[in-house]
Parts: structure tokens; sequence; C-alpha cells
């Protein structure tokens, strides 16, 4: 018996479509063989490249929005202020190559990073804003630059601290106290800077509403070391002890009674502080998340310093390497193997280790591949899983309408009469009234009183209870045509039930035709869930879906500035809605053999 | 003929009187009560005893005290007298507030009409044509992309390219913020402002409606009669625009059904992108504020609208046909 040709069943149809093409030699005698529906399809469609293309886009969305937050996972609680609409950009760590081998300082900021080298000569990169790309005068000799939200501090030989980057907030106005007297070290903080003079004394100035930060009076004149982060500073005075400056009683006071009069290095991460002391034991208190307090065991006794982002803890030991933990969203615990490092500077999700030569080692946040949302959330890991709530919600809604339509239309047309009118009044009634506006209502009233889970299936629940009359009304116009035909007569004959002639004689003939208005109704179910969600009416945050991403991008603020808010949900949505269409498209003039004009 | 209709009206009524219960038992399933959402303002000065007699006379004036059927009742012939609630937002009975966003949709619409079909007709006509040609081919793929792009997608597009790129047109709203003048001003500026949404509009149906007129085109012109026509010696012109065009129309009554109903329902995704104040965007802002009544009485609205356009439908294609027979 002749090799059966390939194609000629549905399996192998599906087959080819997901494990590529596989040819098989035919002789002439097989090729002018008469084909079976399903290969003549087949062939139809693989021949139009619109329908091709459609697919193969469509599954390489589909693999990307299914497989790639396994690797790129979403919290969707997470927000962080100081990262909020960044464009995309992988170059927050990118220093400039005249700093390697040659580096004095170096410090990371929210998304851009500042260096100075060992002549003197001043560097910033990232993300800078127009008013950050204004630095100082390049004739001072500078030796520190410390890096803040969206402001840079640069101190130079001569002890003066030159300010650059946000202006507001009396961030430009540097004390008079400071015009005569040495500074050794500058801090640019968020919307604050700190400077500290060699005579140990803290001056403050920049969004005191924001953070206030009291120096204690009596300390004033034995500091000799100070850190910040969002919300407070912590200084070391002479006779190695640590003192928190803040107004307010919080977590970080309660500092470890056994190491004042030791510490020799200080940081801290947003919710919780971290010292070194004397001996090379580090200590960490105040909150406990994302294991800042698991310190490593190899590290205790042998730390020489400490530094901190907004939620991890690098330290540096006595052998020249380095060990960090804490928080690892932007793999900034992901430590290189360095060696010979002689210091380490940590800010945000920045890591930077100088060894002893001067060259820079970095590792943590480079940048986001499309920027960041409103509220500081990576908006191509939102995109990825935003992908795949809105293809689950298209294609479950196509289900439950495929299934109200395929058992109302068969019931209808194969009955016909009293239930079939009926039926088909009922269909009527449901498309009449305008789509969204419904949708909309039924969202508002059942949706305010459930959880957000259980809102996403309502949203399926209701594309799919409304979506179905055009279906319906397609298969009850087939089984209209197949009812009359022999093979039903003859089923009758035999004595079927009725239930079985529908589902099982008659629905198999009209399947192609369902299949492809299944397809176009998954594309037009993802255009509904995203308007609903573009309204407010969706799914709403921290779920993330392409249609809530784009919610609230109508302003011009956003159009404009911030372009890769709407770009890239817009772009997936778009190419996602166009392949299903296509491939659909192909598959109704494949499976309709008038519309091919051969 | 006249046995129809009356059996259609009749129908329309059974059909009317199931939704409106649909209707009003959504309504009921509303959270919270209207009654204290009326009042609610005054708490802050007002004694206990007062608010308390407050909220009982307008517990009274809403009807909340009597049976579910009674109040049914009530809302029902309150609705069919044209009395479609209070909208608490807006603090005015419906019907006199959606006066001006009914205006406005029924403007942004009808002006849309005359270009999409001035685009489309001719358009879909010559793909029909030149079916299977390399033209025919593109303009094919073109039309998927433009029926598949989500509408806030172009619209988001537009206003980026017209708006903030190219500042030729406003960003959003219906006129310009306290514009005053002679009415031909007035109209210009709200012309002006139309524009943007107008194009989104034009260029979202194009997809579509081409398509649709490509279809029916190509069905009329595998007819028999086209056949005939062309044997008996007719131009090809004649053949297409006389023959198959008139014929191929007929299936446009249905399109027509459509934009008849979405005349006054406007498009919710459109307007509330252009901020356009359309029956569109009173439905959002109601359903924003917690204010049923507009929005459940403006689906009744909806309801009544495309049961009567299905039956003019129907009618039209019997008095377009004559092989359809209504009965």
């Amino acid at each position: 018996m002749a090799k059966k040709p390939l194609g000629s069943t549905f399996t192998d149809v599906l087959k080819t479509f997901f494990l590529g093409r596989q040819r098989a030699t035919l002789s002439i005698l097989e090729e002018e063989q008469v084909q079976s529906p399903y290969r003549t399809m087949f062939r139809n469609f693989r021949e139009k490249w619109s329908a091709m293309l459609g697919v193969y886009m469509f599954l390489a969305i589909f693999l990307a929005v299914f497989i790639l937050p396994i690797f790129f996972p979403l919290d969707t609680q997470f927000q962080d202020p100081t990262q909020q609409n960044t464009r995309p950009t992988f170059s927050y760590m990118k220093y400039d190559k005249a700093l390697q081998g040659n580096v004095a300082s170096i410090d990371g900021g929210s998304v851009f990073g500042v260096g100075v080298d060992r002549d003197g000569k001043l560097y910033q990169w990232g993300t800078l804003s127009a008013k950050l790309q204004k630095m100082p005068p390049t004739d001072k000799r500078y030796v520190q630059a410390s890096a803040g939200l969206d402001h840079a501090v640069a101190l130079d030989a001569d002890g003066k601290v030159h300010t650059w980057g946000n202006d507001r907030f009396t961030l430009n106005m540097i004390p008079p106290e400071l015009s005569s007297r040495k500074v050794k070290q500058v801090i640019a903080g968020h919307q604050i800077s700190i400077a500290l003079t060699e005579g140990g004394e803290i001056y403050v100035w920049g969004n005191s509403n924001l953070i206030s930060i009291p120096v204690p009076k009596d300390k004033q004149g034995t500091f000799t070391k100070v850190v910040a982060n969002t919300t407070l500073a912590a200084a070391i005075t002479g006779n190695n002890e640590l003192v928190i400056l803040s107004s307010r009683e919080t977590p970080f006071s309660y500092i470890p009674s056994e190491i004042q009069g030791r510490v020799r290095d200080v940081d801290l991460t947003e919710r919780s502080a971290a010292a070194v002391t004397t001996d090379g034991r580090i200590y960490v208190w105040g909150g406990n998340d994302y294991g800042v307090m698991d310190i490593p065991a190899h590290a205790q006794g042998r730390a020489i310093a400490v530094s901190a982002g907004r939620g991890h803890f690098v330290a540096l030991l006595d052998d020249g390497s380095v060990v960090a933990w804490g928080r690892n969203n932007y793999k900034q615990t992901n430590v290189p193997k360095l060696k010979n490092i002689v210091s380490i500077q940590s800010s945000y999700y920045q890591n930077y280790a100088v060894d002893k030569n001067g060259r820079i080692h970095t590792w943590g946040l480079k940048g986001y591949l499309m920027g960041t949302d409103q509220y500081g959330r990576d908006l191509f890991v939102r995109l990825l899983t935003g992908g795949r709530v809105t293809l689950t919600i298209g294609a479950l809604a196509v289900i439950i309408s495929a299934i109200i339509g395929i058992i109302i239309g068969s019931f209808s047309g194969y009955y016909g009469g009293k239930t079939d009118m009926f039926l088909m009044r009922l269909a009527e009634v449901v498309n009449a009234i305008p789509f969204l506006p419904l949708a909309m209502i039924l969202s508002a009233i059942i949706g305010s009183r459930i959880s957000e889970t259980g809102r996403i299936s309502m949203i399926m629940v209701i594309l799919g209870l409304l979506n179905w009359p055009s279906l319906a009304r397609l298969v009850r116009g087939q089984i209209l045509a197949a009812r009359e035909q022999e093979f039903v007569t003859a089923a009758k004959a035999m004595g079927i039930t009725e239930m079985k002639i529908i589902f099982k004689h008659i629905l198999p003939n009209v399947i192609t035709v369902v299949l492809v208005n299944l397809t176009l109704s998954f594309a037009l179910s993802m255009l509904y869930e995203s308007s609903l969600s573009y309204l407010g009416f969706g799914v709403n945050e921290p779920n993330a879906t392409w249609g809530n991403m784009l919610y609230g991008c109508n302003d011009s603020t956003v159009m404009s500035l911030y372009w890769w808010r709407w770009v890239f949900p817009a772009i997936a949505l778009s190419l996602c809605t166009v392949s299903i269409n296509m491939a659909g498209d192909g598959m109704r003039d494949a499976i309709d053999p008038k519309s091919i004009g051969r | 003929m006249f046995k129809y209709v009356l059996r259609r009206l009749m129908y329309i009524v059974v059909v009317f009187l199931i939704g409106s219960v649909l209707i009003f038992s959504l309504y009921k399933s509303v959270p919270g009560d209207p009654a204290r959402l009326m009042i609610e303002g005054n708490k802050a000065n007002m004694k206990p005893a007062e608010y308390e007699a407050l909220y009982r006379d307008a517990v009274k004036k809403l009807g909340l005290d009597k049976p579910l059927v009674v109040q049914y009742f009530t809302w029902l012939f309150n609705t069919l007298r044209g009395d479609f609630g209070y909208s608490l937002t807006y603090k005015m009975p419906v019907r006199q507030m959606i006066g001006v966003p009914m205006k406005n949709t029924i403007m942004l619409n009808v002006w849309s009409l005359l270009p999409v079909f001035a685009i489309t007709i001719p358009l879909g006509i010559a793909t029909a044509v030149r079916r299977n040609t390399r033209f025919d081919s593109t303009v094919q793929v073109i039309t998927i992309i433009g029926y598949s792009l989500p509408f806030f997608v172009i619209a988001l597009l537009f206003i980026f390219l017209f708006a903030v790129k190219l500042p030729i047109f406003p960003i959003s709203g219906v006129q310009t913020p306290g514009l005053r003048g002679t009415p031909g001003r007035m109209f210009l500026d709200k012309l002006y402002h139309m524009a943007l949404p107008l194009l989104v509009m034009v260029f979202t149906s194009l997809g579509g409606l081409t398509r649709y007129v490509r279809a029916t085109m190509i069905e009329a012109l595998s007819m028999d009669y086209i056949r005939t026509a062309r044997a008996k010696g007719l131009t090809e012109k004649v053949v297409i625009y006389s023959h198959a065009f008139r014929n191929a129309l007929i299936p446009f009554i249905t399109i027509m059904t459509g934009w008849f109903i979405s005349i006054f329902s406007g498009s919710v995704v459109i307007e509330r992108t252009f901020l356009w104040n359309g029956m569109g965007k009173v439905i959002i802002d109601a359903l924003n504020q917690q204010d049923f009544a507009v929005s459940l009485a403006m689906v009744m609205f909806y309801l009544v609208l495309s049961l009567v356009g299905n039956l003019l439908m129907d009618l039209s294609y019997g008095l377009a046909d004559p092989r359809v027979k209504l009965n």
C-alpha cells in the first residue's frame, strides 16, 4: 500500500505546523493522486505568505510570553520611586573608558554614575537629565564625587563643594559655612546633600521637608564618616561610635550596644543598617526583609568595609574579596570572582569595586531593556507577564464562547422551529446591546466585590458570555445546511440518538469553519480585554496586561517624554492581534475553495 | 406585511420586557445605598435626627420602601415615559444630562460616515474586481492590519503624531475652555477639536468595511446574471457598477443597522481617549462615579434602539431585495 502523503490528516497539519516542514518525496503517481480536503487546505494555507508570517509571528510571541517569564519573574508588589520613568538603556554602569585603571572615586546614583580619575577629572554616565548634563567647571581638580537621586555633588582638591543636577529644594544652595571650611567627604542623597568637614562637622542642605537630618550639637565636630539612605543618615565619630541622624524613632535607632566604640564602617539600605566593627565582625539590624540578616558565615571576623544599596549589602573582606547578601531582584548580589579589591561602592542597584591597580569591576543593574513605568517597575518584565495574562484571558474567553456558541448554534440549527426562534432571539438581544458599555457595567457591578484574581476570571467569563452570538449563528447556518444531507437521514434511520447525530456526525463536518471563526474571535477577545483594561474596567494594577499598561498614557507628558511606556505595549498588542488575524484570514481562504481563484 | 410588522412589534415588547427585568436586577444588585448617596454631602453639617429624617425622605422619594415588584414597574413606566432616573453625579435628571453628550456623539459619528464610505466603497470594489492581483493582496494585508490594531493604539499614535510631534490639533476636549464668540466661531472651534477623533474613527473603520465591500462584491460578481450581462456585451463598467454593485449593496443594510446604533452609543474608547464629551464618556464617568442609574438607563435605551434597528433592517431587506419574503 502506498505511503500516506504528508498533510492528509488534520494531525499531520498540526504536526507540520509546530515541528516544521517535512519534505516527503513523492513519485509522479502519488503526486497525481487526488488530494484529501485537509491536504488541499494545508497547501493553500502554506502558499499564502501573509498567513504563514502570521503563524510564525504568533508562535514567536506565544513562546516569548509563556517561556521568558520563567527567567524574568514579575514581582507584582514591587515598586521603587527612585527608578520611575527611566528610559530604555543599559548604560547605568558604562563608566568612561578613561577611568579604567585610573580611578580615584566612583559612585552610583539612581540611574547614573559619577567618577573621578587620579588626574582630578570628573566623569558621569548613565541616564542623565538635562540638568545633570551641565557639569561643574572642568578647570578644577576633583578628588571625590557622589551621585544621588537626580543630582550629584563633587569635592575639589581645595575642599570646595560643587553640585549639579536637580537644583530645586535649595539643593543648589551650598551652605555659606562651608566656604570657610575644608570639606573631606560629600554625599548626594535622596534630594539632600551632606558634607563632612575636616573638622568633623556635618552640614546638610536640600529638601528638608522630605528628609530632616538633625545633627546633635554635642557630637558636631567629632564625625569621621557619614552615610545616608532616603530617610535618614548615620555617622561614625572619632571614637568609633555610631550615631543615627534622624528626628524620629526608627528601627535604625536600635543599634546593638556591643558595637558602640568599635565601629569601623557603616552603611544603610532602605530598611536596615549594617556595621563593621574593628575586629571584622558584621552586625545588621533594622527591618529583616529580603534576607539582609543572612550574613555569609565566612565573612564574619574578616570584614573591613561595608556598602549598601536599596536592599542589599556588600562587604569587603581582608583578603581583598567581596561578598554580598540581601535583595537580589536585579542580580545585585551576584558578585563576580574578584580579588585584590581595595574599595567597594554600592548604591541603589549598582555595585562598583576598585582593585589595587585602579581597575573597576561592576555588577548589578545595568539598565532596563524597555525602561520603567511611573512606579519604577521594569516594563519588559511587565510586558512578558502582561502578554501571558492577555493571551490567557483571550483564549479562555474564546473557549467559553465556543462552548456556548456551538451548543446553542447546534440545537438551534438542528431542531429549528420554536427552539430556533427562541435561541436566535436571545442571541439577537445579547448581540444588540453595544459590547463595551455592557461589559464595563458588568465589570463595575460584579468586580467591586471580588478579589483581583477573581476579577481576571470574571473578565474572561464576561467576554465569553457576551461573545457567543456570532459563533452560534455561524454554527446554526452550517448545521441547517448539513441537516438535510443524506448521511444525517441515514444516521436517523439507523436509530442513532439525536445528540450523537449533532455532535458526532454533523459537527465534525463544520469544524473547520468554526475553527477559523474561533481564531478570529480570539484576536477580538484580546482586543476587548485590552480595551476594557485600557479604560480601567478590566484587569487592574498591580497585575499587568497589555491593555492596562496603556492606561493613562493618553497624556501629553507621557506621550512625548516617556514614549517607552506606551510604544512597547502598543507594539506587542498590535503585532499579536495582527498575526492572529493574518493566520485566521489565511485559514478562511484556505478552507474555502471558492475564494482561491485558480 | 402588516401582520409581519405587528408580530415583530409584539416580539419586541416581549424581548424588551425580558431585557428590562435583567437590567433591573442588575440595577438592584449594585452595591451601595442610592438614598444615602443622594444625601451624602449633607451628613457633616446636620444633626443625626435631621439626617435620619432626610434619609427617610430620600428613601421615599426614590421609592425604595416599596416591594421589588412595585419598584420594577414604577421604574419601567418611568423609563418608558422618558424619565430615565436621576443622575447622582450631575444632580439632575438623566434625560436632561445626556442632551449635550448625545449631540456630540451624533455629530462625531455622522461626520465620520461620509469619508468612510467615500474611501471604502471604491477601494472594496477595486479589490474585488482585481481579485488575486498584487494590488488586491497588498490591500488585503493592509486592511487586516487596519482592523487588527486596537482603537486606542491608533488613537495614541495619532495623538503622538498630530498633537505632540506636530502640534496641529488639540490633544483632547470638545471646545477651547472659556471660548466665547459668535455661533459660527464656536462651531469652527468644535470642528477643530473634532478633527483628530474623527480621523481616528475613519481610520479604524476602513479596514473592516473595505473587506466587507470586497466580500459582498465578489459574491455578486460570481452570480449568473453577471455572466449574462457580460455575454450580452455590456461594458465592464456597466456590469460592475450597475449590475454587481447594486446587488452587493443589499448586505450593506446589516452594516447600516450597526451604524444606526453606534451613532447614538458612540465609541467608548475613542471618546475616553480624546476626552470627547459624548455618550461613551458619559457611561465611563457614570461607572467611575458609581452612578449606575445613568449607565443602566442608557443600556435600556440601546436595547430599544437595536430592537427597532433590527426590525428596520428586516423591513428594508424586504424592500431592497424582492427575493426576500417577510413572513
